[in-house]
């Protein structure tokens, strides 16, 4: 049985906002200028993102209304109607509330009824592991079709009044994700059946290396080196957010590991046989290639398996790094504005930082 | 760099030893010596232990090497220069070690007379084991992990170390001075790849040798903290 992607969507709410227009819109923290701000942008190339938080930082649209949204734009391109949908799988690092998943809430504000559901939990590779139970949903003959919707609200953890109830200073770490990551939703329709020229799911295979390393970015500790006590041990989650327990981190230090380990993952799929690095066309990577430079770039080059630089693509510099929801948002961008023909080979990469979990996926250009 | 592109089967190894490599680091940080300095939990006196330890490899190191050299024939004699040189460069390495040890608050005597460790005595065992076959090709993937490893107490460790331990870099001149021309020794062990890695065979035996150095380097951190 053969699972295709028949359709996608997004949504990115508000305007564009560029670099300029970041700060006043998050806020200052206690009055002051970002020091770090330039350099971090500068480091990952972002143009443009988008926000669902206004300047007086009210939340414009929900997390579960943008992934409804991304979805509804999704199915309106789509051979079927809401009724028909069978599966549901949801991935997000935060929904609007803590509980219940955020599959439920997204399937009530979608109108989905009688579905198999599925919420994923995780940072980026989330969206993968959701499209990942979908897919063997799907292979395995339980279910027709299913929709598979990732997003992000971040925003509402970089408001100034955050990092200002969190006391005074501001590290590096705590502030390098303010000026990362937006919000934003991605969807897909998966079918077992193709439509029109379409993409067919070769594999999906993570490979997760939380054994192996520290925890690398993260929100429930108050600071990097203790994890003595989460968030939830204080007596009061004012106490917890006093001490930075819910500030959102990026030990930077351990930021290397992510390319190691992205590229021992593409060694791995190599040797295996899945992936044959003479056939890819299209790489989509929710890294942009940049940070694939260097001494081990060079490496792969010379190993005969470096992928030239024009069959990178990535929407991640105008759409901004949303996180699970990014592969998503730039598969669909891709359908819609890139050239690729009948028989081509995409190879999709998610280097997940939280504690180093990277997915990979292979999909075939197909006509029905 | 774009000089030196190796042969189909050159590159074969090469990714081969990325993922030996990889899989090296992934054991390096189960090892609980490297997880605390990771968290700064880690002392001077951890340090000290460290070298202690290390120092009877560094020392066994220049002897694997030149033992590698001679065991070349006349067919290899090329190589055999390059080993050479290489066992010439870093055969008295350990001294620099020792001043660190001093110099990080160690007693001289000590570190010369610290046996091996049980790890140590296993890589020492394997490395002159292969390198007294004759033409051990295979000793190029022990090289690769010894020399990554140069580099990663040179760019990653002997940072931590300074800022764990409060040191100005005055101790952890052996780790840093391994970072000193990186991209020289990369090319070397890219053209030795390339000359001694021309079969299928060659590749296996590379590729395995790389396996079992990184797996005994490991034990032998892992048991700095049994002594």
């Amino acid at each position: 049985m053969s699972v295709y992607i028949t359709s996608s969507g997004h949504f990115l709410p508000g305007p564009a906002i560029n670099n300029d227009q970041m700060e006043p819109l998050l806020g200052l923290v206690h009055g002051k200028p970002s020091r770090l701000k330039r350099r971090i942008l500068q480091s990952n190339g972002i143009q443009t993102r988008h926000y669902a938080i206004d300047a007086q930082h009210n939340t414009t649209i929900s997390n579960a209304g943008m992934a409804a949204k991304a979805a509804e734009h999704c199915l309106t391109q789509s051979f079927l109607g809401k009724r028909q949908i069978k599966m549901l799988s949801a991935a997000t690092s935060q929904g609007d509330i803590v509980l219940p998943g955020f599959g439920s809430m997204l399937q009530a504000e979608l109108g989905l009824s009688d579905i198999e559901l599925h919420s994923s939990h995780g940072i980026c590779s989330s969206s993968m592991m959701a499209l990942k139970a979908a897919f063997t949903n799907l292979k395995a003959g339980e279910q027709p079709n299913a929709l598979v919707v990732a997003s992000e609200l971040t925003s509402r953890l970089f408001k100034a009044s955050r990092y200002e109830a969190a006391g005074s200073t501001l590290d590096f770490n705590a502030e390098f994700l303010r000026w990362m990551l937006s919000d934003g939703a991605g969807a897909l329709l998966l079918e077992t059946q193709a439509r029109g020229q379409c993409f067919r799911i070769d594999w999906i295979r993570s490979f997760s290396h939380a054994d192996a390393y520290p925890v690398c970015m993260s929100v429930g500790y108050p600071t990097e080196s203790d994890h003595s006590k989460s968030w939830q041990d204080y007596a009061s989650y004012a106490e917890a957010e006093a001490a930075g327990a819910l500030l959102i981190r990026q030990d930077v230090r351990l930021l290397e590991n992510i390319v190691k380990l992205g590229v021992d993952g593409y060694l791995r799929l190599i040797s295996e046989g899945r992936i044959q690095p003479d056939k890819i066309d299209h790489v989509l990577c929710h890294y942009s290639s940049h940070y694939f430079r260097g001494k081990i770039f060079d490496m792969l080059q010379r190993a005969g398996v470096g992928i030239a630089e024009p069959k990178w693509y990535s929407n991640l510099y105008t759409r901004g790094n949303t996180g699970c929801a990014s592969i998503f948002i730039m598969l669909d961008e891709f359908r819609r504005t890139q050239h690729y023909k009948t028989g081509d080979t995409i190879i999709c990469m998610v280097p997940e930082s939280g504690r180093f979990n990277n997915a990979y996926m292979q999909l075939t250009v197909v006509d029905a | 760099m774009t000089e030196h592109v190796l042969s189909p089967q050159g590159q074969q190894c090469l990714q081969a030893l990325m993922r030996v490599w990889f899989e090296f680091e992934r054991q390096l940080g189960r090892v609980p010596l490297l997880q605390r300095l990771d968290r700064g939990q880690f002392s001077k006196a951890d340090y000290c232990q460290l070298l202690l330890n290390w120092r009877q490899q560094v020392i066994e190191g220049s002897r694997w090497i030149s033992r590698c050299a001679s065991s070349f024939d006349r067919d290899y004699s090329d190589v055999r220069s390059v080993i050479i040189g290489h066992a010439r460069e870093e055969h008295r390495d350990y001294e620099m070690l020792e001043r660190d040890y001093v110099a990080a608050g160690g007693n001289l005597t000590d570190i010369q007379q610290a046996p091996r460790n049980i790890g140590t005595e296993a890589l020492h065992g394997f490395l002159m084991y292969r390198a007294s076959q004759p033409n051990p090709v295979d000793l190029i993937g022990a090289m690769w992990i010894i020399e990554g490893l140069g580099q990663k107490m040179a760019n990653d460790w002997a940072a931590q170390i300074d800022q764990t331990t409060a040191g100005d870099g005055s101790y952890t001149r052996f780790m840093r001075y391994h970072g000193a021309n990186d991209d020289d020794h990369m090319q070397k062990l890219y053209q030795l790849i390339d000359r001694l890695c021309q079969s299928p065979a060659q590749l296996t035996a590379i590729v395995r040798t790389a396996r079992v150095t990184a797996r005994l380097y490991c034990l032998q951190l892992e048991e700095v903290d049994h002594e």
